[in-house]
């Protein structure tokens, strides 16, 4: 199945297309995502860094796997980090509105932002993937 | 003679208590394991432990069983102190037959369950075991049976508490999820009714059995378990603390503690802890550290639908269990799996004589397709069914927010609340200003020359009237509007006026709880 994700980095919007490969998970909690590379400016590092976590079919991605999702409904107020920031867990990412109140969206681990799934003002869905983190 | 035979005995004893053998002890300790025994000891206050069944064995003769020797047929059993308290415990020995269950490995476990309903004594569950012992066929599963049947029945009369330490897997799941409290050991416990291995040959899925059915799944996904430890020493600490909030039967209340914490201790930091902006949120949790004995709490499935809190904390030394939402995650709404959650910990409570305070900032139940079609009208009822049920004090404590449904399913006055407090930043009504505005004045704005301006003179104008408690406090659906400063003070003072109330339900077999 293939996934439609826009992904800024340093400021520049790309559409990405991500096919979901099937096998072996790749992302394990203990672990997560060995194989993404650092981002880079490049237009074409910015699929491949976002490889590792969307390979992994979405029956076995384990607990505390580095897609952070919208928990609710809602319109993403703020964003908070970029890609390439390091964060430690519980750190904000994002602000999500939602029942008339700002949610902010928290790291459940640290880890290093590989890139942010969506844009201020956009409209989600729960479980619509927000912040890749490795 | 008799030294002889003392001698003899002791020496049964000693090897019954190496169970499967020092290769296989060695084998648990490996894995990051205790022994069975190893754990109880760590458990009970030194000294205490009195085992019981200590010569059971099997008595199967299929297969190659008649020469198989199974000391204490795979479980240790018995009872002693926890704090001064008598428990009952058993701990299945994976060391012994990888732990299965076989006929006589149940019926020990079983009789465990009858002293302790006998005895009016929480029982501890300790499970490390590879399922149902295949040689023994159905015996194992009559066994499975009769445990589920004894949980059933002491539900409600003692604590029961499970606690997962190695797999437990297939049916041998359904006695911890019928007891009152499971714990997980993060790494070496898993749970699942069919392992990933069935799974994969049926829906050819692949799954690891640590997502499948590890420690934090079932604390934070399915919501199964209630408690993680780090160890096997960590979680048998945190089921001793949870075992001192709790009464020793549904007869008795929770043991009291001499309460050093001063009752009428003033919190004049909440008085600004509500946020100027309606759309910002707060920890509730400082809320509850505030007024808790001691800033002491034991959260309970803290990992699962954290849009509410569950916990026990104690007020001037007494166990109070708390229901809050929690208006930092989403926004503090109710969902299905807070309202399964919530109406969970109330029944608890209520079961074992546990005062319950409910502490109120909710928008409202979350909106949504999947909300909608996931059944959130049967999961919701569960909470305004448990709150209505339960006959123990109930005082509600109103923050902020306490809109339409959710506001009475949080326990309003009609559901039961035996005092309901507000704080005066509380906005009880049946909806948002905004909203409300939009549907009460519609006329007016679209009438209105700039109905921009109307609009916005309209929310404030029903924010005045309605965005506060005082209109409920004038009807008597709310007690008294306190300073949030004072609500330590206050609470402390209802519970104390509470402690003798008396409520009884009209005789009937039981309710119908729409689960």
């Amino acid at each position: 199945m293939n996934k439609k994700y826009n992904i800024t980095v340093n400021g520049t919007s790309y559409a990405v297309e991500v096919e979901e490969v099937g096998g072996a998970p790749v992302v394990t909690s203990a672990a997560p995502a060995p194989a993404a590379p650092a981002p880079a400016p490049a237009a074409s590092a910015a699929p491949a860094a976002l490889t590792a976590p969307a390979a992994a079919p979405a029956d076995t991605v384990s607990v505390g796997a580095s897609v952070v999702e919208a928990p609710m409904p809602g319109t993403i107020l703020d964003i908070k980090v970029a890609p390439g920031q390091v964060v430690n867990a519980g750190d904000t990412l994002l602000i999500l509105e939602a029942m008339k109140m700002e949610n902010e969206i928290v790291a459940p681990e640290a880890g290093t932002v590989n890139a942010v799934l969506t844009s201020k003002g956009m409209q989600v869905n729960a479980g619509d993937p927000l912040v890749s983190l490795t | 003679m008799t030294n002889e035979k003392s001698e003899a005995l002791r020496k049964n004893k000693a090897e019954i208590a190496l169970g499967g053998g020092q290769k296989r002890i060695d084998k648990q300790h490996e894995s990051g394991k205790l022994t069975a025994r190893e754990r109880l000891e760590l458990f009970f206050d030194k000294g205490t432990f009195t085992e019981i069944d200590v010569f059971v064995s099997h008595r199967s003769s299929n297969f190659d069983m008649p020469n198989v020797h199974a000391p204490g047929d795979g479980v240790v059993s018995g009872y002693g102190n926890v704090n001064g308290r008598l428990v009952f415990a058993y701990a299945q020995d994976f060391t012994v037959l990888g732990g299965s269950l076989g006929e006589y490995h149940a019926e020990k476990i079983v009789k465990t369950q009858k002293m302790a309903l006998k005895m009016g004594a929480p029982i501890v569950g300790m499970n490390d075991s590879g399922g149902a012992r295949i040689q023994e066929g159905v015996n194992a599963l009559s066994g499975y049976g009769k445990i589920f049947y004894n949980n059933t029945i002491a539900s409600g009369v003692v604590p029961q508490i499970s606690v997962i330490m190695g797999p437990c897997a297939g049916g041998a799941v359904y006695s911890p999820a019928i007891t009152d409290f499971i714990f997980m050991v993060d790494g070496t416990s898993k749970m699942f009714i069919t392992g990933p291995q069935v799974i994969k040959a049926v829906t050819g899925e692949d799954v690891s059995d640590e997502t499948l059915g590890g420690a934090m799944t079932h604390n934070s996904v399915s919501g199964v378990a209630h408690f993680i430890g780090k160890d096997d020493e960590d979680t048998i600490a945190q089921v001793k603390d949870l075992l001192s909030y709790l009464p020793s039967n549904n007869l008795e209340v929770a043991p009291q503690r001499q309460a050093s914490d001063d009752v009428n201790r003033l919190i004049p930091e909440l008085n600004d802890i509500i946020p100027e902006s309606p759309n910002k949120g707060y920890d509730v949790y400082d809320v509850v550290k505030a007024i808790a004995d001691d800033g002491r709490y034991l959260d309970v499935a803290k990992h699962y639908a954290k849009n509410i809190v569950t916990c026990f904390i104690r007020l001037a030394g007494s166990t109070v269990g708390v229901i809050a939402n929690q208006p930092k995650v989403a926004a503090g709404c109710l969902d299905i799996n807070a309202s399964d959650k919530a109406a969970r910990f109330v029944r608890r409570c209520d079961a074992f004589n546990i005062p319950l305070l409910n502490i109120v900032d909710v928008p409202g139940f979350l909106p949504g397709v999947g909300q909608e079609t996931g059944g959130i009208i049967r999961h919701g009822a569960k909470l305004l069914y448990a709150y209505c049920e339960a006959t123990v004090p109930k005082v509600t404590m109103i923050l902020r927010k306490a809109y339409g449904g959710a506001y009475i399913a949080m326990c309003n006055k009609e559901l039961g609340a035996d005092l309901v407090f507000a704080w005066p930043s509380a906005e009880i009504a049946v909806m948002g200003a905004d909203g409300a505005a939009n549907i009460v004045f519609r006329k007016d704005i679209k009438n209105a020359d700039d109905p921009i301006a109307k609009r916005a003179e309209k929310v404030a104008e029903y924010e005045e009237k309605f965005n506060n408690p005082y209109r409920a406090a004038e009807m008597g659906y709310v007690e008294d509007i306190i300073e949030p400063s004072q609500s330590r003070q206050r609470l402390v003072g209802a519970f104390d006026m509470l402690e003798s109330k008396r409520e009884s339900l009209p005789a009937k077999k039981h309710g119908n709880i729409p689960l």
